[in-house]
This record gives structure tokens, sequence and C-alpha cells, in this order.
């Protein structure tokens, strides 16, 4: 059994219950109890996302301000539970138009009730589509589409079956103006040694595509990857072109993705759904452009002083800019007053988080601004208060820059009838986890 | 479903009481109920919500079920559904006021609107009241057999819940053979899926008593109905392909070409943007391949990329349960993600669950070519600022310097863990050390003169303490202070609250002793004193063993005490291959995640001893210092090593021989633990010690004392073999490389031998009753291997075996390695005779 889900529950962060939707007789009543008395209110909150209670097990997942607790009482499949809270948030979350959290639960639990009904039947995941249930839930509560077709009214689902399963698209969609908008967003994560060495580094990419296209376009993306470029060259019989070809390491596709023709063409095509989706998934680990470099010295002066001097450089064209430049560098618990200079930004020392925040609004390419820090520390009684270096962490965003030098090479639109497509593409590569340690 | 809390209000004070709000509930729902005047909908809409918030936080409003009926008269399909979660709610506590809804339920399944019509079944199925059944089996007939989609798939599910409610009455409305019939012909994937989740709960649970459920549920299983499925896996959703995929992992294929064929079908899904569909995927790949041992490491090293962006991708949650996943791989297969390293490098703001995973994947996963980089990166972590998480970190170059040959740089580093002077480093330090020492006796001299700087002071934690008393009593002779150290320790034995510590220190105290008896003899005294006034059984009771043993005979209590130690070549590993296996068998579910097998954790029998301390991986920690001489023991850790702590060393095994008290069988054990012991000291042969019938490691061993004891009677006089017989793996890999193929055989195996094989532990034991040890084990069924080793009694000649077998054709091929060549034909009579015995 996938998931044979027992009982879903919603609770704020006090432990109230918000909705409860209890699937099975096999688990008792009092689950949401020994939710709060085992997890909750324990220590256990944090060390594990699943948890064995008694004869139940409990995936929870907390999503802003609430707590999505399911629980099962047989061997279930951890992993279709987990997608299963967070592709139901993501439902919920085009219903609601965005937010996630209490006071939208508590807003719209009548909704909520209505979609737990429809996307999960006695622990058995159903059908999780927005597009879909969007058909014949709706927040007015109007009595259903069906009901005006006198005979023979199919399910959406039926009808699209006919169409060629493609489940996540209506039929008969029309706009005025045919545009597809395309978001490369690239997260660069890094792990940078004390010595300057990098030990890890790796791109997690995905595409967003906002289609607002009439009828049943059929779509096809080219990139620049190597496993395409290579293939087309053997289909034209005609030899690579140069330039920069990017090698994925994997890749993974939305469902709408045919993904035989991937395999057997490598190229991506496919019938988008309506609206916003996540197209793909892609990790790179070579040839990665890290966009800035780190050069940190921390000199401990004596016992009660220290001198924080950090260079970073901006590595990438200098017509582009990064923007939201926040660089973290951590000092000791006991830090009483602190000195800057920076060349550019702003710098200052924030007591919650023990670190040094320096923050350039816009970090225009080819550039090295510095800042440097004296850090005065209250002596403490203790010999050698230890203090363990945290690494420095950085965040930024480099818009029309991709770290794995990804491009889109193109974005073919075909519709029976024939129109016009505007397409749009914009890049960006933001900080994952961007860390460099400190020497000790 | 049952009320959610209905009997136990909520705690929060801030919400209302209840009984006020209900029967104002109650009066307005009465007024509203007759009214038909317009925009009626829209306030009886304001008083559902009402009621149905109330409920959600556990205020019994189940008053108002009557009135809530009365109003349920309504085309307005909201109000419909807040009715039916209404009725859904309380039917099963108000079995009367729920034969109330049957009526407009049953109008409703037959309303014109199949959305009504879906829910109106669905409400009706959910009411859960055994004696409305019968008002069930109508409507779902009808729902079977709707025209629409919708309502069918409600339908399946509806079939599924009365055979909950009510086992019989589905069986004899003949619903599971309609089932099976729309599993495999109706056109909406969903209902296929729903069709399939409830057939296989079904047919599962009637298997027990009907012969023709559980033919039916092996047909699921059968090539039609998987190749169907298969056939049409891209039409159905997500959820409904993890369920297919399941099913597909216990089908068996014919042959190659089969396997083959559905791995090119399936895997396109490896490309999925579901990770949960990735797992199942995976879970087929692996299952189909394991016979074949190149295809499955190729399966591995396919499945690589995939997992690993898995975990970088999604929330936390979700890498967690991919990570689980991996966890499980690397450990079956290191060398595949030996260069994948990186990948397990920990950043410093994961959570610290996807830490500790990473951290035992580091471990496992580090070789000749990338252990200085990953115990570079380890000992970063070990000044991380999450203490446990800089335990396990140190803790996890120990188990590289345990399980590498090139520890030279390793230990370095544990020495500067000792050196950075932070308590919990330090004890983990200690603990690894001795560990340490116990395999490689020959960096004695490097580590002693560090720990010999190390204040017992400065040492709090019981099992650090009990490492460093451990190394003061082994390496005294080395240690310039430390019968002085052992001194005062001693003196302050009062304030020592760990009963671990004080029987190390008795121990280390004789071991002193017997190095340096005049430094030491008033320290002995006043330990022995100690320990003999101690209220802990146990260390009372070794006082009392070392005082009498030193009064029979000083020479004999050194051989006891201070014997010359083998060096540690294997550590146990925690758990049986056996439970491995059946956890890899449970590949993506909760077994990988727990980490134990799923009759452990559902079956209540099981549950027992692991409620509420089912903290991941603390087996594995706990079990590190079990000592195992014989690295053939280490293969038949069972279920029940894993729940007893195994960390006790050596010598506390001769004495918890006398922890249950003074009862004679036992005694005379241990008796027989101390002459076995000389037996070996003094080298004569094991066969000349005839009382002891047991081999000293079973004796001082983890639990294995069960083990039948050798059957002369079974063995042909032409060769006797050593039931004693050591050999550890190292020096067994070295012969089987140098020696020549002396036999090469195939044996065939009786039916009984071939049912026996279920458990292939019982055939170690078995073998073990022959003098024929096991030293490593392995395989799938039906193909098992096995590599045994034998001695003989009198001169230390080996034989080497390697067995494979073939449950299904009931073979056993065997090639045999020996020392003395022209034994190796009687040798192979024996083995043959051995395993011809083998049986239930």
């Amino acid at each position: 059994m996938p998931v044979a889900a027992s009982a879903i529950y919603f609770l704020n962060l006090r432990g109230d219950v918000l909705i409860n939707r209890l699937y099975r007789d096999d688990v008792g009543g009092n689950m949401v109890d020994a939710f709060r008395t085992h997890i909750m209110q324990t220590k256990e909150l944090g060390t594990c996302p699943v948890r064995q209670i008694g004869g139940c097990s409990f995936f929870y997942m907390r999503i802003s301000n609430v707590y999505i607790v399911i629980v099962v009482s047989s061997n279930a499949n951890v992993a279709c539970a987990f997608k299963f809270v967070v592709e139901a948030v993501a439902l919920f979350k085009s219903y609601f138009g965005g937010a996630f959290d209490e006071d939208a639960i508590r807003n719209n639990f009548v909704l909520i009730y209505e979609l737990l009904d429809e996307i999960m039947d006695f622990g058995y995941p159903q059908n999780l589509s927005p597009e879909i249930l969007k058909l014949y839930i709706t927040q007015e509560g109007v009595r259903s589409p069906f009901s005006s077709k006198p005979t023979d009214r199919p399910v959406p689902n039926a009808t699209l079956q006919v169409t060629g399963a493609v489940g996540w698209r209506r039929e008969g969609l029309v706009y005025k103006k045919n545009e597809v908008f395309l978001d490369i967003v690239e997260s660069v994560n890094l792990l940078m040694s004390s010595k300057g060495s990098v030990l890890r580094c790796d791109v997690t990419g995905k595409i967003l595509m906002k289609c607002f296209l009439s009828g049943m376009p059929d779509l096809k993306l080219g990139l620049n990857d190597k496993i395409g470029l290579e293939k087309e060259s053997q289909l034209k019989s005609r030899p690579t072109k140069s330039g920069k070809t990017i090698e994925l390491d994997d890749v993974t596709f939305h469902q709408c993705v045919n993904l035989t023709r991937f395999n057997s063409e490598k190229t991506v095509s496919f019938v988008p759904p309506d609206g916003e989706f996540e197209l793909m998934k892609y990790r790179i680990t070579e040839g990665v452009n890290l966009p800035f470099r780190v050069l940190p010295t921390i000199k401990e002066l004596g016992r009660t002083r220290m001198e924080v001097n950090v260079k970073i450089k901006s590595v990438f064209g200098a017509k582009m800019f990064a923007l939201g430049v926040v660089i973290k560098i951590p000092v000791p618990k006991q830090t009483a007053k602190t000195s800057f200079q920076v060349t550019s930004g702003r710098a200052k020392y924030n007591a919650s988080i023990d670190c040094l925040v320096w923050k350039i609004r816009k970090f225009p390419g080819q550039t090295e601004p510095t800042m440097s820090a004296e850090v005065e520390l209250i002596s403490t009684m203790a010999e050698k208060k230890s203090w363990t270096r945290p690494p420095i962490q950085m965040e930024f965003q480099v818009p029309m820059f991709t770290a794995s030098g990804l491009r889109v090479r193109f974005l073919k639109v075909w519709e029976k009838s024939g129109y016009n497509t505007v397409e749009w593409v914009r890049y960006i590569t933001k900080a994952g986890s961007y860390e460099i340690r400190l020497a000790s | 479903m049952a009320p959610p809390a209905q009997a136990h209000r909520s705690p929060s004070p801030s919400q209302p009481s209840g009984k006020g709000e209900v029967s104002d509930l109650k009066s307005q729902l009465r007024q509203l109920a007759g009214s038909r005047a317009p925009g009626i909908d829209d306030s009886k809409r304001e008083l559902f919500k009402k009621v149905i918030s109330y409920m959600t936080i556990g205020i019994d409003v189940s008053a108002v079920f009557g009135e809530m009926v009365m109003c349920s008269a309504t085309s307005d399909i909201v109000l419909k559904k807040m009715c039916y979660l209404y009725v859904g709610n309380y039917a099963k506590v108000n079995p009367d006021l729920a034969l109330l809804t049957i009526n407009f339920l049953q109008r409703d399944c037959k309303d014109e609107d199949p959305m009504i019509r879906g829910l109106a079944l669905r409400s009706l199925c959910s009411l859960r009241v055994a004696n409305l059944v019968e008002y069930l089996v109508g409507p779902l007939g009808l729902g079977l057999k709707d025209n629409n989609s919708y309502v069918r798939t409600v339908a399946v599910i509806g079939v599924l819940k009365l055979y909950h409610i009510s086992a019989p009455t589905c069986i004899d409305a003949d619903f599971p053979p309609t089932l099976k019939h729309l599993m495999l012909n109706d056109p909406d994937p969903q209902v296929v899926a729903n069709c399939l989740s409830a057939l296989q709960e079904i047919w599962s649970l009637e298997a027990s008593t009907s012969e023709e459920a559980s033919r039916e549920r092996e047909a699921l299983i059968s090539k039609p109905v998987i190749y169907y499925l298969l056939n049409r896996i891209k039409e159905f959703s997500e959820w409904a392909q993890c369920l297919v995929l399941e099913l597909v992992a216990k089908y068996v294929p014919l042959d190659s070409n089969e396997i083959f064929d559905i791995m090119n079908l399936l895997e396109d899904r490896l490309q999925h943007a579901n990770g949960a569909v990735v797992l199942s995927t995976i879970k087929v790949f692996l299952h189909l391949t394991l016979s074949m041992t190149d295809v499955h490491q190729q399966v591995y090293e396919r499945i690589k990329a995939p997992l690993l962006t898995l975990v970088s991708s999604g929330s936390p949650e979700q890498s967690y349960a991919v990570l689980s996943h991996l966890h499980i791989l690397v450990m079956r297969a290191p060398f595949i993600f030996a260069s994948d390293y990186k990948h397990f490098y920990c950043q410093y703001n994961e959570p610290s669950y996807v830490k500790k995973l990473k951290l035992e994947m580091l471990t496992a996963v580090a070789n000749e070519s990338n252990t200085y980089e990953i115990v570079t990166e380890l000992c970063e972590y070990a000044a991380n600022v999450d203490i446990p998480i800089a335990r396990e970190s140190i803790r996890a170059v120990g188990k590289i310097a345990l399980q590498q040959y090139d520890v030279n740089a390793i230990v370095d580093r544990l020495l500067q863990f000792l050196e950075m002077e932070k308590d919990y480093v330090t004890a983990e330090a200690l603990v690894l050390v001795k560990d340490l020492l116990r395999k490689y006796p020959q960096w004695s001299h490097d580590c002693i003169a560090v720990v010999g700087s190390i204040s017992s002071q400065n040492v709090q934690e019981p099992k650090a303490k009990a490492a460093l008393i451990w190394m003061l009593g082994e390496y005294s002779q080395d240690m310039q202070d430390a019968p002085y150290i052992l001194e005062s320790l001693t003196e302050n034995w009062e304030e020592e609250p760990s009963a671990e510590v004080r029987l190390h220190l008795l121990t280390a105290v004789m071991k002193c002793f017997f190095k340096r008896p005049p430094e030491t003899q008033k320290v002995l005294g006043a330990a022995l004193a100690a320990g003999l006034a101690d209220f802990h059984q146990d260390v009372h009771d070794r006082a009392l063993f070392y005082h009498r043993l030193l009064q029979y005979n000083v020479s004999v209590a050194e051989r006891v005490v201070n014997p010359p130690k083998q060096a540690v070549s294997v550590f146990a590993d925690t758990q049986s291959s056996e439970i491995k296996d059946r956890i890899f068998d449970e590949f993506n579910s909760l077994s990988v995640v727990y980490q134990k097998p799923s009759y452990m954790f559902t079956d209540k029998d099981y549950r027992g001893p692991f409620e509420f301390s089912d903290e991941l991986g603390n087996l594995s920690i706990a079990a590190e210092s079990a000592d195992n001489v014989v690295p053939a023991q280490g293969v038949e850790a069972n279920d029940k090593d894993l729940l007893l702590s195994t960390s006790e060393k050596e010598e506390i095994r001769g004495a918890t021989f006398n922890v249950s008290g003074y009862s004679a069988p036992l005694y005379d054990s241990s008796a027989a633990s101390v002459q076995s012991e000389l037996a070996i000291i003094s080298s004569t042969s094991a066969g000349s010690a005839p009382s002891s019938s047991l081999a000293i490691d079973d004796l001082l061993g983890l639990g294995l004392s069960a083990a039948p004891a050798p059957e002369p009677a079974s063995v042909p006089p032409s060769l006797k073999l050593n039931s004693k017989a050591i050999l550890d793996p190292g020096t067994f890999q070295q012969k089987w490389r140098q020696l020549p193929i002396s036999l090469s055989q195939e044996f065939s195996l009786s039916p009984e031998g071939v049912a026996a094989l279920t458990t292939p532990q019982a055939l170690l034991w078995h073998m073990q009753g022959h003098s024929i040890h096991c030293i490593a084990s392995g395989g799938h069924s039906p193909n098992f291997k096995f590599f045994f080793f034998a001695q003989k009694a009198e001169e230390s000649s080996n034989f080497l075996v390697e067995c494979i077998i073939n449950t299904s054709s009931a073979k056993a091929q065997v090639k045999i390695k020996a020392d003395d060549q022209s034994t190796s034909q009687a040798f192979s009579d024996v083995f043959q005779s051995a395993l011809s015995k083998f049986s239930v």
C-alpha cells in the first residue's frame, strides 16, 4: 500500500486542531494528543519528521505557522506521504491565492474539508490536480458544472482521456494575447574550505513556466545542454556548433513532458498546463561559475579584540549586477562593540544571530568591495570559552546570469490555429547554501 | 469518521464552552429548516459553517443532528457537503439518528448530477454503522455501473469501506469479482487504481481464511495483470503509478528478457518529478535484478543521479525520505558511491536528522582514495555547535579508522581531538582510542603518551571513564602514573555513580597488580574491599570472584585476568544480514526510515521494546564496542542481540555469568571458561579438554551458548575437525587467494534442506554443529553464497570452502581449498554429509 493514511491533522503552533480528517477507523481519536505530548511538547520536534508513537507513525511538516500531520498505522510509503502533503499545500495555495497559514485555514476551513474529501478517499490519494479540481470545487459553491448539460456529462478526466491523456489541461482555453514566460532559476550551493578550496559545489536549477496560450498547443524547448545538442547534430548530420554546452547531471520533468520522446530524441516536448508550473528541474556539478569569491581574514588580537576583514569579488560580467547581497560573518557570542569600514553597502552587528551583517543592495560585476571591522569582546571568566567558528554565509540574486551557463536556445509553439506567441525568458541565479569556512 | 475530539475538549482556554452556543444553533437551524425564502441558503451556510467549526475544535454538536438533517433538503452543493461531513462525523455514535439520513442520502445517490451522486455515495459508505449496511449494497452496485467515472471511483472505495464495516456483506454481494472486472476493463485510470487498492486490501485480509482469496491475491501479480497495468502506466496519476509500481516490484519475471522489457518500459519514470514515483521505480529495478549481479550493479549506477537530485530538491522532509533510501543503498554498495562522497558533506543549516544520515554514509563510503578528504571534513564537524552531531562525527572518524588499513593519519587526528579540551570531544575520543587499540595494539605507544596526560578528573561520562580506566589497566606498564591514578580513583569509589566504571576499575587494578605488583598491592586490597562492600550485585560478585581466584592461585588468576590478547579484527556488525535484507525487501516504506523490518513496528508483539525508544541509529552506536573475537559470530548476531546492549567488555562477560546469583550450573560454566582459557593458553589441542564442550568464545560471547555442541558421531573418524577453529577474515582472504582449488563439486540438497534455507542463518548454525564455521554469507533467494572454514583438530591445517546454493535447483556448488591437499577429499565427504543432514 503506498499510503493508506488513517488521518490528517492541521495544527497551529500551540497544538490546537485547525482541521482534522479521519479517513480510517484504525487509529484512535486521541492521536492529536499523542502528537502533542510526544512530539510537540518535547525536544523531539526538530529531530526527525517521521516518528513512531505506539503503533502509529506520524509524518509531519511545518509550513509557515501550521503543522500538517499524517497518521498511518501500516508500513507506509514515506516519500509518497510527504509528496502528498506538499502537493496538497500547493493545491490549497492555488485556491487561497498565495498564502498558506493559520489564518488562511481558519478562513477557508469549509473549502479545505471539501478538498480533503476529494484528494483522498479512505486514505488513498485521488486527484490532486488544481486544474481539474477547480472545475467542480469552487469557492462560490455554485452547482456543479455538469448539471448544466443534461445528459452524458462526462467528468473532465474522462473527456481529456479521449483527447490523449492530457489530464492537466482544459480544452477550449482562449487568450487574446498568447504569451509564454520562462524563468530559469538556479540556486548555487557552495562549501568552501578555510584554505579557499572548493569542497563541494553544485547548481540545482528549475525552469518555471507561465503559459497563457489558447487551445491545445504543443511546445518544444531547446537548451544548450550537451546531450540534446549532440542528438540534434546527429539527426541533422551537422557538427555541433561551437560554444558552451552544459552537461546536466540529472533532469526531472513535470508530468506533462513526454518522457518517451525525451529518451529517444532528447527533446523536451509537452502540452503545457494552463498558468504557472514547474517544467523541469536539473542538477549540475561540473563547470559551475561561482558568481562571488569571498576572501575573509579574521585575526584574534588577544582575548578581547578581533579584526575582521572580508573582501568579496564579483566574477560575473561587468554589465550585470547582483541584487540583495547579504554577507553574514559570524562573531563570538560575547561581542560587545563593533566598528566598521566598508567600501560599499552597509554593515552592522546583529546580536540575535551573532553575526556581522553586511548588505549591498546593488553589486556590479567585476568589482571587489571590502569590509573591515573591529570587534571588541567582553572578557569572560572561562579561560578558553570556545568559539566554534561557523561558516560565513551569503545571500544574493544575480539576474540574467546562470551559474551553470544554461541558456534557452529556442521555444517553439505549435497550435492548429497557428497563432503567434510572444515568449519571454528570464534568468536568475540565487544563493542556495553558500558557505565559506573560517580558518581557525 | 469518528467524532474528532468528542470525548475530550481541546485544551485551549480561548475556546467557547459550547453548551449555550449549541442550543442557540439548534433553534436557529430549526427556524431555517422549513423556510423557503430567497437567500435562505446563504444564512444556512453561515450556520452550517459554525456547526462544522465547533465540531473541528472539539465541541460536541451532535445535539443538532435532527435539525441538520432537516436542513439538508437543499440543492446547494456546498451545503450538502457540509451536511455530509457532519453526518459522517456523528453517525457512528448516533446510529439511531443515522437512520434518519439514509433516506436523503439514498435519494441523492440517484440525483441527476454525478457530483451529488458521488458525494452521497461516499457519505453513505462513511456512516460506518453496522446495522445499516443493507442500505449500502444497492447504491454501491448501481455506483459501480454508473456511466460517470467520478461515481465509479467513489463506489470502488465504497466497496472497500463496506468490507471494513461488514466483510460478509461485501463478499456475499459479489463485489470483489466486480471490482476485478472493472480493474481490467474500466477506461478511467483512477477507477482502475482504486480497484487495485481495494482488491489488494480485501484479498490480503481474506487470504488467511479463504483459499480462493489467496489465489486471487496471487493473481494480482500474475503476468497478464502486471502487463495490463504496465501498458497503461502513463495514464495513471502519480499516486496510482506508485501503487502499480509497488505491485510490479512483487512480480517475478520468467526470464531476463522480460526483466529488460520491464526496465526499458519503466526507465523514463526515473525522470518523473514526483520523488515517490522515482523511488517506486528504483524499487522495481532493484528487485528485478537481484539475481543478476552485473545488471544489479548497473542499476545502482543508473539510479545514482536521480537519487542525488531528489535529495537536493524539495522540502527537508522529502529529502530526508529520499536520503534514508540513499542511505540503505550506500550501506549495501558503498564502493559504488565512493566517488560521490562530496554529496554527503553536511551543510551548516541542515537539520540534524539529515546530518546524521550523511555522517553514516560518509563513514561507509570511505576508502583508500577518499579517506583523507572525508576525515578532514569530519574533523570540521567535531567543532560543530550541535553537540550530538559533533559526537557523531568523532565516532565516524573512529569507525573509519577501524575499517581502514592505513590508520596512521587518523590516529593523529584522534589524538588531536583529545587535545581540544572539550569535555564531550575528549569523552568520545577516549572511547575510540580504546577500540582502536584493541584492533591495532601497535599504536599503543603513541596513544598512551597522550592518554596519560589526560586528567581523570576531566572525564565524567561513564563510557569515557571506563575506557580510560581500561587503558590504564591494559597499559599500566607503559604509563608511569597508572597505579597512582588508579589509586586516586579507588579512593573515590563511593562517589562513582556508574557500576560500569567501578567494574572496570576492579579489573584494571587487577591487571595493574600483575604488571606492577609492589606499587599496586595496596590499591588492590582497597579496591577488592570496596568491591566486596559494593551494593551493586555485579560489582560485588566480580570482586568476590577475583578475591577467590587470587586465594586459589595467583598465577591462574593472572592468566584469567591478563591473558595475552588477540587483536580484534572485525567488530560485530549490529544488524544481521537477514534483517538488512528484509529492510531492503521493504524498500520505499517506513522500514527504511526506521531501519528495521516492518514486523518490528507493526506487529503488536514486537512493538513493546521499541516503543518510544526508536531514536534512529542508536542501535548502531550502542554496539560499537562489542567484542567479537570470532568473526564467524558476527554474521550470526540475531535480532535478540540487537536488543541486548552488547557494550560489555570481554572481562565483564566472564563476570556476567555470576550476575544471576550463585546458581550451580552457571558457576560451573564460568569455571569451564577458566579451564578452556587455560587450555588455549597452554596450547593444548581443544579436543583434550572435553569438559569445555563449548568454545570459549561462546561462553564469553554473544549469547551463543545455545549453539549445538559438536556431534562427534556425525564426523567420520578419518578426519577430526577443531570445533573451536578461529580464522580472521584477513587470513581467510589471503589464503583463499593463495591456495589452488583442490576440489570442486556439486552436491544435491534435500528438499527439507532447501525449505530450511528460507532462513540462511539456520545453515550456519547447522554447519557449526559439524565444526564447519561460516566466515561470510550473503545472497538472496534463490541464490545464496557462503564461505566456510574448518580446521583439523590435531594440527592447524585449514580448509576453506566456497558454497553456492541455488534453492530452485536444490544444488550446492562447492569449491574446497586446503592447506593440506591430501585430506581435501576426506573433508569434502565430511562437508557433504553435514550438508545432507541439513533440514528444518
